[in-house]
């Protein structure tokens, strides 16, 4: 039954060329956008290199400071020391890592300037986190203990900065606003939209200018926690909450005031979004209402379209209809037909989807518009299409096959 | 004719009634775009109010050395006048133009308030960026005398805060005296709408502040960049130092708002594309389905070019319908005064979008329109 529904849909395509194009065209770009957008926030959000274990790290990035009327307010990432008190003492978490946001800087080779960013990080960063070394090694607690001024640097710096890149440059040295490192690994780089990963090189906590001794409550320090397994990310929440909890409120810090003092532990995008929406649960909901309203939009216009089209182009099937309905059909086995085909439609729509989006997929990760972009169609971004391929075949099949069910057989065989 | 084309399309409303949705939807697509594009536009057109040409800023950070801050900054201030390569140097707070830094603050004259950025400069400013002083003059040092900070404003904030009255020597916030008045000055870049901003003279022996902007001679290269670092670096010791020139800053800045608009457009063009092509498709077929009507009509001696202006004019009703559903909805943009923006933008915005969508629903309506007009009534009337 289900192959001769697909017989006839197939059919119906090729008669007439032009209104499957306009189906196709309809349907394969709308799913082409929701496809290149879910691989988008994958990107962003999912667990991916360098940061391969996100799905069980709690991310701690921002301090809030309130005075007793909460009138004034002081917000911003935290002192290395702070974060030593308070997150790297936890007992639960399996590691915990402290590193500085990156930081910009400029390197010069002869009379060519090189635009960098810098990180300074302790040496669980590179347990927390998974990278590639392509060459050398970590810097470990040897090396902080003993202040060793050196540096990872990335693929892309290396390339940038030596001139002979096929050599190993384990060992040579790098000079950054007057200071010099030692080059102790080589890793390949991650994109800048790991803000918590993301540098160029990567410098241990101790190096000059690392401000790691502030004994104030902010700085340029935030923490990643990576717990055992994903049931421990609750424990490990309230435990900190618990630490936070022994701090003496009010307090005064720097001759500011503070009396209310938030930090949270939270996994990556609800901490990417109380980032750029600066917290407030208001906020937050009108954030998703209008990312819905645009997906709303982005789906609902072409599937509008599509049910025009088709609920026009029904009348030239009423005669089939009506012998169908003549010879005894139930209404229910006729619409069962029309969103069989209308999904089979979709599924081929889909798949041409799926083509267009890997080709602009490869487009971006090539053009350099963002640094190491690394976009996929993984299974997770796969299941979503296919999901979303449904909903739309079934939006755009039921009105025009409710439309058809009430066609009457004398009317729909006097047509022919 | 207009009378009897509403009640064709008002006794088929409900066959109709999708294709009004599809049209108030793109419409509400459409004028989210225009909006955007037309804020934009705005913003551009205005004058930048300086030269950021050959301009550096270097970011100085003191780091964890508290020794004499103040005195390092001064001599670094002087070092830097030194230079052959450097034509003028101003030190300024770490907000300096297309930085992503911003400080802004209430100020008041009599009763008039307004948010304006503040920006800590140093008597040198207007000549390191080019920027004309229109009215009175830029502050020096001198003009710090008594309980009065000298301050120098921008054209919007003199509208903003002294409206026709002449701002030289007025008094801002109990704090600050008016020396001069400059024209725009969009920091954020051509993109930045025409904001207020206000000029405060630099304390030199405050520990902030030690961002200094440079303006180098035409060609100067990365060479004495790194000398210029090194030097600074060598002078005060443990200090990180960051140069970047305002023409990098500025693409970044563009690029922050270019970039949205443009993924917007270009998903919003494939969207009315997408309902363009329904729309021909739509109309093509129904237009198939009344060839009976047509050939009535044309026996009856109804001319081809009457028959094609009947498929747009109804179609046209069609899409005023849908646009006065859609206006229903924009016109509160402007009436409940949202995101704060002029009335002015969303009114243009309106216009643009309902030109573009008769436009886009003429496009759709015209081939298959003059098909029905060249359908012979002989042949047509035949085949019913």
């Amino acid at each position: 039954m289900l192959t001769n529904y697909i017989k006839i849909a197939w059919k119906v395509l090729l008669r007439h060329p032009f209104y499957t194009f306009i189906t196709l065209f309809g349907i394969s770009l709308t799913l082409t956008v929701l496809m290149v957008l879910t691989s988008f926030l994958d990107h962003l959000f999912g667990s991916h290199y360098p940061e391969t274990r996100r799905n069980r790290t709690l991310y701690i990035q921002h301090l809030l400071q309130m005075d007793s009327t909460r009138s004034s307010r002081q917000a911003g990432p935290m002192s290395f020391r702070f974060l030593t008190d308070y997150a790297k003492s936890m007992k639960t978490p399996e590691r915990v890592t402290i590193c500085s946001f990156f930081n910009s800087s400029n390197a010069y080779v002869g009379s060519h300037k090189i635009k960098l960013n810098t990180k300074f990080t302790d040496a669980e960063f590179w347990r927390v986190t998974e990278f590639e070394f392509l060459e050398g090694k970590p810097y470990n607690e040897q090396n902080i203990a003993n202040s060793d001024n050196v540096a990872v640097i990335t693929d892309d710096f290396k390339r940038q900065y030596f001139e002979n890149t096929d050599e190993s440059v384990i060992g040579k040295d790098v000079e950054i606003e007057n200071i010099h490192y030692r080059v102790i690994g080589v890793v390949r780089g991650s994109s800048y939209t790991r803000l918590f990963t993301y540098a160029d090189v990567y410098f241990p906590y101790t190096v000059p200018k690392s401000n790691y001794q502030d004994p104030g409550m902010r700085g340029n320090y935030v923490a990643m926690v990576l717990a055992k397994d994903k049931a421990d990310l609750k424990p490990i929440q309230d435990e900190f909450q618990s630490n936070i909890g022994r701090i003496p409120l009010p307090g005064v810090q720097n001759g500011f005031k503070y009396a209310v003092l938030e930090v949270k532990s939270e996994p990556y995008v609800e901490n990417f979004l109380s980032m750029i929406l600066g917290g407030g649960p208001g906020l937050k909901t009108i954030f998703f209402g209008v990312i819905a309203f645009i997906m709303f939009m982005l789906m609902g216009l072409p599937a509008i379209n599509l049910v025009n089209v088709n609920v026009s182009r029904i009348m030239e099937r009423a005669s089939e209809i009506g012998i169908r309905k003549a010879f005894g059909a139930p209404v229910r086995t006729l619409l069962w037909q029309f969103i069989v085909e209308n999904i089979f439609i979709t599924f081929i729509g889909g798949a041409i989807a799926l083509v267009l989006t890997l080709i602009i997929i490869q487009l971006i990760n090539r053009s350099g518009w963002i640094a190491y972009a690394d976009l996929t169609i993984n299974f997770s971004v796969f299941l979503v299409s296919i999901l979303v391929c449904l909903v739309f075949g079934l939006l755009s099949g039921v009105a025009p096959a409710l439309r058809m069910s009430k066609l009457n057989i004398a009317d729909a065989l006097k047509a022919n | 004719m207009i009378r009897h084309l509403f009640k064709l399309i008002w006794n088929k409303k409900k066959a109709h009634a999708l294709l009004m949705v599809e049209i108030w939807a793109s419409f509400m697509v459409l004028f989210g775009l225009t909006t955007l594009i037309v804020v934009n536009v705005r913003n551009y057109s205005q004058p930048l109010g300086f030269a950021y040409q050959n301009v550096w800023a270097i970011e100085l950070n003191n780091n964890q050395d508290t020794m004499a801050v103040a005195e390092k900054a001064k001599a670094i201030f002087q070092r830097l006048k030194s230079y052959s390569d450097v034509e003028s140097v101003s030190r300024m707070s770490n907000n300096f133009p297309f930085s992503a830094n911003t400080m802004n603050n209430m100020v008041e004259h009599n009763k008039a308030r307004t948010l304006a950025h503040q920006y800590v400069t140093d008597e040198n400013f207007a000549r390191t960026l080019a920027m004309p002083v229109l009215e009175g003059s830029w502050y020096r040092r001198a003009d710090r005398v008594g309980k009065y900070k000298p301050v120098v404003i921008n054209q919007k904030a003199r509208e903003e805060l002294f409206g026709d009255e002449n701002p030289l020597g007025g008094i801002i916030s109990d704090n600050f005296k008016v020396t001069g008045v400059v024209g725009n000055f969009k920091a954020k870049g051509e993109f930045m709408a025409n904001q207020p901003a206000m000029f405060e003279l630099l304390d030199e022996d405050s520990s902030w502040d030690k961002t200094m902007l440079v303006r180098v001679k035409p060609g100067t290269d990365a060479i004495f960049e790194a000398r210029l670092v090194k030097d600074i670096t060598s002078m005060a010791n443990g200090w990180s130092v960051e140069v970047d020139h305002l023409t990098d800053s500025r693409q970044n800045q563009h690029n922050l708002t270019l970039v949205p608009v443009i993924i917007f457009l270009i998903i919003s063009s494939f969207l009315l594309i997408n309902v363009g092509l329904g729309l021909f498709g739509v109309l093509n077929l129904s237009i198939a389905r009344r060839r009976g009507e047509i050939g009535l009509r044309r026996a009856l001696g109804a001319t081809g070019n009457g028959i094609s202006t009947q498929f747009i004019g109804e179609i046209w009703v069609l899409a005023t319908f849908g646009l006065l559903i859609g206006l229903l909805f924009a016109m509160q943009f402007p009436l409940l005064n949202v995101f704060d923006l002029e009335a002015g933008v969303y009114l243009t915005a309106i216009v643009m979008s309902v030109i573009v969508i008769y436009v886009i629903v003429t496009l759709c309506a015209l081939f298959p329109s003059r098909q029905a007009a060249q359908i012979q009534p002989a042949v047509a009337l035949h085949e019913e």
